[in-house]
Formats: C-alpha cells, structure tokens, sequence
C-alpha cells in the first residue's frame, strides 16, 4: 500500500530525514514513534505531499506521490500536525469543503457529514465556528475532514494529542473498524501505551532513521515498547546535580 | 526592582538586534526615522523661539497635542506587541505599585521615550524668553515624558488586555468604521474651507481648543505664562499635572487588574446551516469561492482593506484639494483607484490562509480551481462597486458621455489587477497578517520582497492596461470613437489578463503548491 525509499530531507545543515526505507502492507495498523524531533513529521509530510524530499521515493497504491501527485493524494487521508484548519469556517461548513475539494457530490458530503459527527460526538459543535474549538474538538473536526472521501490510506501525525480518553476510545474504534474492512493506517505518536495497544506494527525512528520496524511483536523482543524504544534510543540520561530542588526555599 | 525591569529592557532591546539582518534594517530604519522626525519637530520648536508669541504657541500647543494624542491613539488601532505586559509577571509576586512604576519607568528605554525626550528639551527653548514661562516649561517637560510613558502603557495594556479576545479583534472592523466617519467628516471640512484664506485662523482655532485639552495644557502653560496671564498658565499646569496624577491611577489599577485576570477566551456564537457553501453547483473552484467570500465576510483582515478601499481615492484628493484642483478634474480619480486597490487586494490571498493552505495541497485541489475561487469575490464585490462609483464620478463630472470611459477603465484596471494578482500569489506569496492577529498588526516576519512585490504589482497592472488608458486620455480632448474604444479595450484586454492570469497562476501553483505551503509554516 504504501512504499518508501530511501526518503532524504535537510534543513540547512540539519539533516532532518537521513534516508529511510520503510513498507507498510495493506490492512496494516502502523504505528510510528521516535523522541521530539526525530523527524516523525518530516517524514509523513513528504509522504502525504505536503513537503518536496530531496532524495528519494514515496509509492502509494502503486502511485508515486511526487511524480504523479494528483492521482496517488486521491487515496489518502491526511491529518497533519501543527498545521491551521480554515477556522472561520463552521465544523459543518469545514467538512463540507473537505469533502468538495476530494471530489465528493453534495448528497454523500451532507450524509456523511452527519456520520462523522455522530461517530466522533461533535453533533452539537458542527455549528461552531472551529476556531473557537478546544485543541482536542480540532483534532477531532480534522481527523473527520481527512477520512470523509474515504480512501485506502490514512497518514494520521499525532491523532490522540490533547484528546480526551473517552473520544480516543472511540477513534481507535473507528479506525480498528476500518483496518478490519482492509483500510490501512499510519500513525505517529509520543505515546508508547497507545501505539503498542492500537497497532499491529512499530516503526522506530530516531535522528531521521529508522532504528528497528516490523510487527510489533517483533519489535518489541518480549519488553514493553516503552522500555525497548528507550533502549533502541540510547538509553535514559541519568539526573544528576538536580539535589536543591529536594530542598525547599521559602 | 527598576534597575532590574531597565535591564531586562535593555538585554530584550539587544537581543532585538540578534535576529535576522533584515530584522536589523527594518529596527535601524524605525529608529532613524523615529529620531529624525523628532530631530525636526525640535528644530520646529527651537525656531519658534524666534517667533511671536502667539504662533510660538499656536505652533507648539498642536505639535505637543497631536504627539500625546498619539501615545493613546497609536496603540489602540495599530495593535502594538508588547515585550514588557504586566501579566508576564503575575507569577513573580511582585507589589502592584512597585511593578506598575517599574514598567512605566523602562518605557524609558525606547525610540518612542527618547524622541519624545528630544521634543520636551527642545520646547523647553522655544519659552526662553522669560523667567517664568521657562520655569513653566522647564517644569512641563518631565510632565511631558512622563504624561506619555503612562498615556503609552495605559493605552498598550488596554489594547493587548480589553481588546485581546478574538471576538473583539473581528470587530476592529467597526473602530474602522468610527475611524471612517471621523474621516469623511474632516474630509468635508477640508473641502469646505478655503485654505488660502482662512487657514491660519482654522489653525488658531485648532490650536485653541488642543491648549484646553489634557494633551495641549501641559505645552500652552509656558506660553500663556509668555503671554502675560499667569493665572491661566497655573491653571493649565494644574490641568496637565491632575491628567498626569490620574493616568498613573489609571495605570496601577489596571496592572492590579492584569495580574490577576487569565486571557479572556470568547463566547462561541453560533451559526446555521452552510450559510454560502452549495449556493453554487458544487465544485473545487465554487466551493474555494464560497470559502474565500465567508472569509470576506467573517475574517476582521478582509473587512479592513473593504473599509480602507473606498477611503483610498479621498485620502489621496486631500492635497490635491488644498492645492486648488478644479472639482470636476478631481471626480475622474476614484473609479480607477478603487479598481486598482481592490485588484490588487488579493496579491497575497494564498499567504492570507497561512498553513490552513495544506488541506488544498493535500487533496490535490488543481490550481485552476483554487485560483477562479480567489478572484470570484473581489468580482462579485467589484463589479456592482465600480459600476455604481462610475455613474455618480459620471455625475459629479457632470457630462454623462464619460460613463464609458470610466468603466473601461475601472473593469479594465479590476480585471487586470486579478490576473495579475492570481500569478503573483502563487509564485511570490509573502508573510502576511496570521489569522486571528489584529488586521494591523505587522506579519511576524518581513523581508524585503513585500514592498518590492507591493510596489511591483502595482507598476505592472498599470503597464497592462496602458493601452486603455491611452484610449481613456484621447476620450477626453476628443469624445466620440474613443469613448467606445476605452469601454472597449478595457473589459477585453482585462477579461484576457484575468483569463491568462488564472491560467498561469494555475499551473505555478499546481507546480510548487508544496513550496507555498512551506513558505507559509515559516510566516
């Protein structure tokens, strides 16, 4: 489903994404984690089309990304981070749009509109204009906005931040529903919990390459994700000379 | 506290000049021209010494008024990004009277502080003609300096705190409005008065009442003392220094207020239905249309330039007026005006969504589409506009054979300018107000390619349209064939230009859409 090659990107001096290959099959959940500034980010950004890769390849669907964008961005929906919504626009009014800018006909926008508020319990905000949203209501409007034309691939860069438990019990729902029925999912996320509970497969990037991948299982050598992605990442840096803060000053 | 508050204030003013070199330039530019312009109102004011009383006062009653006034009135419509706001120390626990004079007290340290500065030595000169009138101002001149560090924190803090939620941002829209009226009423005026002869008693009378304002009472005291009516003189010393007494309450009492009030956050209002969206058949570019006629509508950055268009053409009749050119002559100037600004308002639209601009790059939105979407409400907006301005400029003129010319001319120039502007936001989009910010506000970056390109666009579509132009002069001296020529070249070679400009525009953005995108998370 989707296929990367040897994907390159540098800031400057910096080196963001320092060539990473990676395949993710059809119907796969796949997780991808890694420290702040990994290039997490980076790397969805070049896949999604959102940033030109100096080096390297992205196929999805057996479509290359930036030699024939039009065609490989109709089967993906994407949730980026940190990028602004049009949020002088309502929930509904923002769905809308996102589903006329993939091609939808009115009638399929207004019925699945009034799924994807029913499903992710935002009915009573779709009238709100979305600046006025919380930071989880955002996510969540957007995370909508990327699956309403339904395609084969979701590339979703930190779904759950700043989301209630309650609504994240519920998109993992959704999306464990869509894997099951042959969607596939990228995720990326901080949350070492979450990815090895949701997903069936882990990619661990650090420094923009990937240190270990495959099924989770795999990965994770009989540990928890969290004490082998602390391993795979050099290990805790020990916490010394912090001694003044066990004593209080007044 | 002081000494540690001027330190700060002083690091924050160096590390100012750490960023990038053109950061540098453009804080070099401020703070000459900031020091130049009071370099020149203090010569102004030395020369008055060698006036006569009466214009030494008039002169520095006005001056003094309009520069406090500023102090209060600068902030409060321009928005200014304030490094030192009472409410970055509400952790510190620090005494409100301690803070509130500390703060006041590193305004010091500023351009501002020191022009101002320059300005209340340099009228302390002009009111050496005495012993008590340079006593007087002698004694006004720290009144002068303190009165505006208060009138400028006061102002800052009522800006950055009461006007702070983004409701009340949007309708900066209706200090435009105020700000408006107050315009067409001076306009009149203006108009109304025969400068050449009336003006110096127009400028007596202005003076007149400044010098009775808190603003003007602190720089009239000297001169009445001058003048021989000390009674008066004690009087206005008396009114600066209660103004003075009162917005340092002001002050503290708002710093009291700050520390212990979170950021207000907006009442969400609510709306029904889709409001414009599927108004038209549903496609990319209507859909794109109606998006960008919402943001019209709803965003406070589009209403300002709504606002600022019509006013454009008067704001540049006002010299000519003074200067005495015939009112007819004058009549012909706002058609092409407001087709040239609002062509040109849209030069920067794709940087106006700022990241927001990923959803057309991530579903793949064809140029095309999204360049027709930007150009349909200035057109729909534009057309009505400058068919109606040309009728009443054609009536005003008073000859109803002019009526085509100005429309050739107008949608020439309208139509021009959007194609013009459908290229130029796709290949040189450049930081622009964020969305939310106040409409104001400057970007958070500048370089120097905005005015280049500001400039440039402008110079281009007046190029373009030359030909109609042309055709639009030869009209005048002599009407008949090339009347119908102007109405004529204009929509055609305009509606070409938009066509081409679309085109074009169409394929740069579909060709580096990611690059925008890019340029856009930097802004």
């Amino acid at each position: 489903m989707l296929s990367i090659q040897g994907l390159v990107k540098r800031f400057g001096d910096t080196i963001a994404v320092a060539g990473i290959d990676l395949v993710v099959e059809a119907g796969s959940f796949y997780g991808i984690v890694g420290p702040n500034g990994a290039g997490k980010t980076t790397t969805l950004s070049m896949v999604t089309g959102l940033l030109r890769p100096d080096a390297g390849s992205v196929i999805v669907h057996g479509v290359d990304v930036w030699s024939d964008p039009v065609a490989a961005k109709r089967n993906m929906g994407v949730l980026p981070d940190r990028l602004r919504l049009f949020d002088r626009l309502t929930g509904a009014q923002l769905l809308f749009y996102s589903g006329t800018l993939r091609g939808l006909d009115e009638e399929t926008v207004r019925a699945r509109t009034a799924d994807l508020a029913h499903a992710f319990g935002f009915e009573d905000a779709l009238n709100r204009l979305v600046t006025d949203y919380s930071a989880g209501m955002s996510k969540k409007i957007a995370l909508a906005a990327a699956m309403i034309h339904s395609p084969r691939l979701l590339i979703l860069d930190e779904p759950f931040e700043s989301v209630d438990p309650v609504s994240a019990a519920n998109v993992t729902q959704i999306l464990r529903t869509y894997v099951n029925s042959g969607g596939t999912v990228v995720v990326s996320s901080h949350s070492m919990d979450l990815i090895q509970r949701i997903c069936d497969h882990v990619a661990v990037v650090v420094h923009g390459a990937i240190l270990d991948s495959g099924t989770m299982d795999f990965v994770r050598k009989g540990k928890t994700l969290e004490e082998r992605f602390v391993e795979l990442a050099g290990g805790r840096t020990s916490v010394e000379g912090m001694a003044w803060l066990n004593s209080f000053s007044d | 506290m002081v000494e540690q508050l001027l330190r700060l204030k002083l690091r924050l003013l160096g590390n100012a000049f750490r960023r990038s070199p053109w950061r540098i330039v453009a804080l070099v530019l401020g703070l000459l021209s900031g020091l130049g312009m009071a370099v020149f109102v203090g010569i102004v004011l030395v020369g008055l010494r060698f006036a006569s009383v009466s214009i030494a006062a008039q002169g520095a009653e006005v001056l003094g008024a309009i520069l406090l006034f500023g102090f209060v009135i600068v902030p409060l419509i321009f928005g200014v990004d304030d490094v030192l706001d009472p409410r970055k120390f509400s952790l510190f626990g620090i005494p409100t009277g301690r803070l509130a004079f500390s703060l006041a007290v590193s305004g010091l340290l500023g351009i501002p502080a020191v022009a101002t500065t320059l300005i209340a030595l340099a009228q302390i000169v002009t009111w050496t003609r005495d012993p008590l009138s340079a006593l007087l101002a002698v004694i006004g001149a720290p009144v002068i300096i303190a009165t505006s560090l208060l009138c400028s924190r006061v102002s800052i803090s009522v800006a950055a705190f009461l006007l702070s939620s983004r409701r009340s941002r949007d309708s900066a829209g209706l200090l435009g409005f105020v700000a408006l009226v107050a315009f067409v009423v001076l306009f009149v005026f203006i108009y109304r008065t025969n400068w050449l002869q009336d003006g110096p008693a127009v400028f007596a009378n202005i003076a007149r009442v400044a010098s009775w304002t808190p603003f003007g009472a602190v720089w009239a005291a000297p001169a009445d003392a001058a003048a021989g009516n000390i009674g008066v003189a004690l009087l206005r010393e008396l009114i600066a220094l209660a103004f003075l007494w009162l917005l340092w309450l002001a002050w503290r009492a708002l710093v009291k207020l700050m520390l212990v009030t979170q950021p207000r956050s907006a009442e969400a209002r609510s709306y029904h239905g889709l409001g414009l969206f599927g108004v038209a058949p549903i496609s990319p570019a209507s859909v794109i249309a109606e998006r960008s006629f919402t943001y019209w509508i709803r965003d406070a950055r589009y209403h300002t330039s709504l606002l600022v268009i019509p006013v454009i053409p008067f704001l540049l009749m006002v010299p000519l007026l003074i200067i005495g050119i015939p009112t007819p002559v004058l009549a012909l100037m706002p058609v092409p005006i407001i087709a040239l600004f609002l062509g040109w308002s849209v030069h920067n639209d794709t940087a106006y969504d700022n990241t927001a601009i990923w959803l057309h790059v991530a579903s793949g939105t064809t140029g095309r589409a999204d360049r027709i979407g930007r150009v349909v409400p200035p057109l729909i907006v534009g057309i009505p506009l400058i068919v109606i301005a040309a009728i009443l400029s054609a009536a005003v003129y008073g000859a109803g054979w002019i009526l085509p010319v100005l429309l050739g001319v107008g949608l020439g120039i309208l139509f021009t300018g959007l194609g013009l502007s459908s290229v130029g936001s796709a290949q040189f989009p450049y930081p622009a107000v964020r969305p939310g910010d106040s409409p104001f506000a400057a970007p958070q970056s500048v370089g120097t390619a905005s005015s280049l390109i500001q400039s440039l666009s402008f110079f281009v579509t007046i190029v373009l349209v030359s030909p109609t132009l042309t055709f639009a002069a030869l009209a005048l001296f002599f009407p008949g064939w090339w009347l119908w020529g102007a109405l004529f070249s204009g929509i055609v070679l305009g509606s070409l230009f938009l066509w081409l400009g679309v085109t074009w525009g169409g394929r740069i953005f579909d060709r580096r859409s990611p690059e925008i995108l890019g340029a856009s998370v930097r802004n």
